[in-house]
C-alpha cells in the first residue's frame, strides 16, 4: 500500500481565499467596476428609444424613479450576500427561502434575463461593428449590412462565439482595460450631451426643445401602464449598480469602500444618463418624424442615428465606445448565466452534464457552450419573428429583470422575516426596503406583461394576434415552467430538498 | 526525489503522473499541483456575482485531488497542492521552488493536426522560463514507459556539435545515477547545420572525441556514440530507443543561466521523438550541487 504523507480532503491553499486578490480594490477602482457592469453607453442607446416612447419627455423622471426599486432590492441582496456568502446566487436564496419551485423559477428568471441581454449586446455590438466600419471607409453602404438578415444573423453568433470561447478559455478583463474602457465611454457620452447642446444654443439642432421642470416630474406620465413600462425599461439602465454593493473582501475597506463606491457610482450615472436624455430631447425633441426621438425607425438604437448630426466627423468615437462596451459586457455577463445553470445543475435541478468544470481553464464548460448556444438561437427565432428585434428584446428583458429581482428581493424578505424585527437597521434593510422594492417590481411585472399582450405595445410587432414582448416574456417564463416540472419528474432529488435546505 | 506534477483532471494529467512516477523512481514524493486562474475583481460577474462558484469549484477540484492521488503508484508518496495564480507557468515554478522539486513534469504535449506533437502553452512557456527541468510526455512516451512498467531503463542525453553541454551531461548523469541506469550521451550532427567546408565524418571524429573528453573530465560512465545525418530529422530518426528510455535536452544559448530555453532543436525533437523528454535549464546544477534543503 502506498504511503501517502498528507492527504488533505480539501487542498491546502488559494481556495479558501476564493482565490481573490485581497483587499486591492479603492473606492475608484469599485466605481470603475460598477460602471462597467452598468456599460452606460449600451444601455443608453439600447434604453432611449423605448423609454421615450412609452413616456416621452418625462424620460429624465422615469429614469430617476427606475433608480428606487433597484436600489430597495439592492440593500436586501447585500444582506443575503452577507448572510450566505459562498452561494451568492437567486437561485440558491430564493430556494432556502421558498424552497424549490420558486427558487427553481427564481434562477430560471436569472438565466432568461441573461440570454436575453446576451442576444441584445450581440446584436448592438453588430450594428455598432458595421457602423464603424462605413464611418472608417466612408462607405455608407456598409452600415445598412446590418439590415440584411443573411450578414447580420452570422455576424451575430460570430461575436456571440467569440464571447463563448473567452469565456471558456476563463480570460478575465483586466483593471487597465476596465479603467480605459469606463473612461472612454464616460467621455464619449459627455462629448455627445455637450456638442448636442451646442446645437440647441446654436439653432441648429433638429427639433429644439426648451428643457423643462416637467420632464423632471413622473406624475405628467400620461399613463400608470406607460409609466410602469418606462420604469421595468429603467431597471435595465441600472442593472450592473448592485455589485458596487455586494463587494466585500476584495475592497480595501470592506466597511467604507462599496457604500461610498455605490454611492458615487450611482451619482456618475445619474448624472451621465440625465445630461445625454436632456440633451436628446433638447436636440430631437420627440416628434416621430426625421430625427425625433419619437419616430420608431430610430428607438432602436438612438446613438446609431443622432450621433452622427450632434458629433459630426467624431460620431466614430460613439460608435467605438458603444461597440467596446457591448462586446466587453458580451463576455462577462455570459458567465453569469454559466455559472448559475452550472449551479442548478450541481444541485441537480438542471441535467447533470451542465455542471462540468474544465480541467484546464477550470470554467463551466458546458453550460458555456449552452448558454452561447441558447443565446444565439434566441437571437434568431426573435429576428425572425420581429423587424424590431432589439427593441422587444430590451423591453422582454425588463419584464425578466423585475421577475427575478422580484422574487430575490421577496426571498430576502422571508428569509429574514424572524431577526427583521430586532433592531431598527434589519427592520428597514432586511425586511422594508427589499419588501417595498419586491412589490413595486412584481406590480410593475404584471402591469407591462398585461399590457404587452396589446399587438400594437412597444415596436408593434405581434405573432397571431398578441405583442411579441409577450411572446418573448412570458413565453420565456411558462418555458421555465415546463422544463421544471420534467425536470421534477426526471430528476426529483432537488424538488425533494435533497440538494438544498429549505430553512424554516 | 522530489517531482512537481502540473496536473489537470484529464488524460493529461494521467500522462505527467504516470511519467513523474517513473521518473522520480521508487520512494520518489509527487507534488501534484492543480493551479487555479487567479480571479481578478476588475472582471466582475454581472448579474448575480459568483453564483457559488468558487464553492463548487473547491469541491470539484478536492474531488479531483482524490483522483489524482489514486493514480500515484505504490511506493511513492504524493499531496495535492490547489492554488490560484495569476499563470498557470509562473504558478508551477513558484511551487516547484517552494517545494524544493528537482523537476517538473506535464502532461502530454497536444497533438499537433500535422500529426505532430507540439507543447501546449503552458508547456511553452515552461519552457522558456523554468529554473528547474521541465519532463514533458505524449501518448506515445507513455505507451514506451507502459511497455517497461512503469520503469526507467535508459537516460539518453542529447548534444549537438556545439561548446556548452556539459550541465545537460551532468544533469543526465546524475539522474542515471540515481536510478542506477545506463547512460547513453549522442551527438546529434545534421550536415545541414555544419559550417561550410567541413565533411560530415570530419565532425562525427571531432565530437565523438569531445564529448568522450567531457565523459571522461566528469568522472561518468557513458555510451558516448554521435547519430547523424542529411538533416536532424534524418539524424534523429537514425536512433534507437529501448522502452522506458527518456531524452535529456540543454536549453538554447539564448537562455539567461539557470532558465530553460527551448532552442529550435529541442522544439524539432519534442515533435518527434517517442520517448518522454527533459528539457535542462542553461548552467543547472542539480540539487545535490546546491544547498536547498527540502522543505517539508
Amino acid at each position: 500500500m502506498s504511503v501517502r504523507a498528507d492527504r488533505p480532503a480539501v487542498p491546502e491553499s488559494g481556495l479558501s481565499e476564493k482565490g481573490l486578490s485581497k483587499g486591492t480594490v479603492g473606492v475608484l477602482g469599485a466605481v470603475v467596476i460598477g460602471i462597467s457592469c452598468i456599460a452606460p453607453a449600451y444601455t443608453l442607446t439600447a434604453a432611449l428609444g423605448p423609454t421615450v416612447a412609452e413616456v416621452g419627455t418625462q424620460l429624465p423622471a422615469v429614469f430617476i424613479a427606475g433608480f428606487l426599486p433597484m436600489l430597495l432590492v439592492a440593500l436586501g441582496y447585500r444582506e443575503l450576500n452577507r448572510a450566505m456568502p459562498d452561494s451568492g446566487t437567486s437561485f440558491t436564496w430564493a430556494t432556502r427561502a421558498f424552497g424549490p419551485w420558486i427558487g427553481w423559477m427564481g434562477g430560471w428568471g436569472l438565466v432568461a434575463a441573461t440570454i436575453i441581454v446576451l442576444s441584445n449586446l450581440a446584436a448592438v455590438a453588430v450594428d455598432f461593428f458595421y457602423l464603424l466600419i462605413a464611418q472608417m471607409t466612408g462607405n455608407d453602404g456598409i452600415a445598412d449590412l446590418t439590415t440584411n438578415l443573411w450578414v447580420n444573423i452570422p455576424t451575430t453568433l460570430v461575436f456571440l462565439g467569440v464571447a463563448c470561447w473567452i469565456s471558456y478559455r476563463g480570460m478575465e478583463a483586466t483593471k487597465s482595460f476596465q479603467y480605459v474602457l469606463v473612461t472612454f465611454q464616460l467621455v464619449v457620452l459627455t462629448w455627445f450631451a455637450v456638442s448636442a447642446f451646442f446645437h440647441v444654443n446654436n439653432g441648429t439642432a433638429f427639433d429644439a426643445t426648451p428643457v423643462s421642470l416637467d420632464w423632471f416630474n413622473p406624475l405628467e406620465v400620461s399613463s400608470f401602464s406607460a409609466f410602469a413600462a418606462g420604469i421595468s425599461l429603467s431597471i435595465f439602465i441600472f442593472w450592473g449598480w448592485d455589485v458596487t454593493l455586494t463587494m466585500n473582501e476584495e475592497t480595501t475597506n470592506p466597511e467604507k469602500v462599496p457604500g461610498r463606491a455605490a454611492t458615487l457610482t450611482v451619482l456618475v450615472i445619474m448624472g451621465i444618463y440625465m445630461i445625454c436624455s436632456l440633451a436628446v430631447i433638447a436636440y430631437a425633441g420627440v416628434g416621430t418624424t426625421g430625427l425625433g426621438a419619437g419616430n420608431p425607425d430610430n428607438q432602436e438604437s438612438m446613438f446609431a442615428v443622432l450621433a452622427e448630426p450632434i458629433m459630426g466627423p467624431f460620431a466614430i468615437l460613439m460608435s467605438l465606445a458603444i461597440l467596446s462596451s457591448s462586446a466587453a459586457s458580451l463576455q462577462s455577463t455570459l458567465v453569469s448565466p454559466a455559472r448559475t445553470m452550472l449551479a442548478m445543475s450541481y444541485y441537480k435541478a438542471l441535467p447533470p452534464s451542465l455542471s462540468r468544470i474544465s480541467p484546464r481553464f477550470m470554467s463551466p464548460s458546458v453550460a458555456t457552450i449552452v448558454a452561447g448556444a441558447v443565446s444565439g438561437a434566441f437571437y434568431v427565432v426573435t429576428r425572425l419573428l420581429s423587424e424590431n428585434a432589439l427593441w422587444d428584446t430590451i423591453t422582454a428583458l425588463g419584464l425578466m429583470i423585475c421577475f427575478y429581482y422580484g422574487v430575490t428581493a421577496l426571498a430576502c424578505v422571508w428569509y429574514f422575516r424572524r431577526e427583521a424585527f430586532s433592531s431598527v437597521r434589519s427592520f428597514l434593510l432586511k425586511l422594508l426596503a427589499p419588501l417595498v422594492g419586491g412589490v413595486i417590481l412584481i406590480v410593475m411585472l404584471v402591469s407591462t406583461a398585461r399590457d404587452s399582450m396589446d399587438p400594437d405595445y412597444g415596436s408593434g410587432s405581434s405573432v397571431a394576434g398578441v405583442g411579441t414582448v409577450f411572446i418573448l416574456g412570458v413565453g420565456v417564463l411558462l418555458l421555465g415552467a415546463v422544463i421544471m416540472v420534467v425536470m421534477r419528474v426526471r430528476h426529483p432529488g432537488f424538488f425533494k430538498g435533497e440538494t438544498i435546505k429549505r430553512l424554516r | 526525489m522530489r517531482c512537481l506534477v502540473g496536473y489537470t483532471a484529464d488524460g493529461r494529467g494521467a500522462e505527467a503522473i504516470a511519467l513523474a512516477a517513473a521518473l522520480g523512481g521508487p520512494g520518489a514524493h509527487l507534488d501534484l499541483a492543480i493551479v487555479l486562474p487567479e480571479h481578478t475583481p476588475f472582471s466582475a460577474v454581472y448579474p448575480g456575482g459568483d453564483h457559488g462558484y468558487s464553492s463548487i469549484l473547491a469541491e470539484t477540484v478536492a474531488a479531483w485531488a482524490d483522483e489524482a492521488l489514486a493514480l500515484v503508484p505504490d511506493g511513492l508518496t504524493a499531496r495535492v497542492l490547489a492554488r490560484a495564480v495569476s499563470s498557470p507557468a509562473e504558478g508551477l515554478i513558484a511551487l516547484a521552488q517552494e517545494t524544493g522539486a528537482q523537476v517538473i513534469v506535464l502532461g502530454g504535449r497536444k497533438r499537433h493536426v500535422a500529426g505532430f506533437f507540439a507543447p501546449g502553452s503552458v508547456a511553452s512557456a515552461l519552457l522558456h522560463s523554468s529554473p528547474v527541468p521541465v519532463a514533458m510526455g505524449s501518448p506515445e512516451a507513455v505507451a514506451s514507459l507502459e511497455a517497461a512498467a512503469g520503469r526507467l531503463s535508459r537516460v539518453t542525453v542529447l548534444v549537438g556539435n556545439r561548446a556548452g553541454h556539459k550541465a545537460v551531461v551532468r544533469a543526465g548523469a546524475e539522474a542515471a545515477a540515481a536510478q542506477d541506469l545506463p547512460l547513453r550521451v549522442v551527438s546529434l550532427l545534421a550536415q545541414d547545420d555544419l559550417p561550410s567546408g567541413w565533411a560530415l565524418h570530419q565532425a562525427v571524429e571531432s565530437t565523438q572525441a569531445a564529448v568522450a573528453g567531457l565523459v571522461t573530465e566528469l568522472g561518468i560512465d557513458a555510451d558516448v556514440t554521435v547519430a547523424s545525418g542529411g538533416s536532424l530529422d534524418e539524424a534523429i530518426s537514425d536512433l534507437a530507443w529501448l522502452p522506458g528510455e527518456v531524452a535529456v535536452v540543454g536549453s538554447s544559448r539564448l537562455a539567461r543561466k539557470r532558465r530553460l530555453f527551448l532552442g529550435p532543436t529541442a522544439q524539432r525533437m519534442l515533435r518527434t521523438l517517442p520517448v518522454p523528454l527533459v528539457v535542462v535549464p542553461k548552467s543547472y546544477k542539480p540539487a545535490s550541487a546546491r544547498n536547498e534543503g527540502t522543505p517539508t
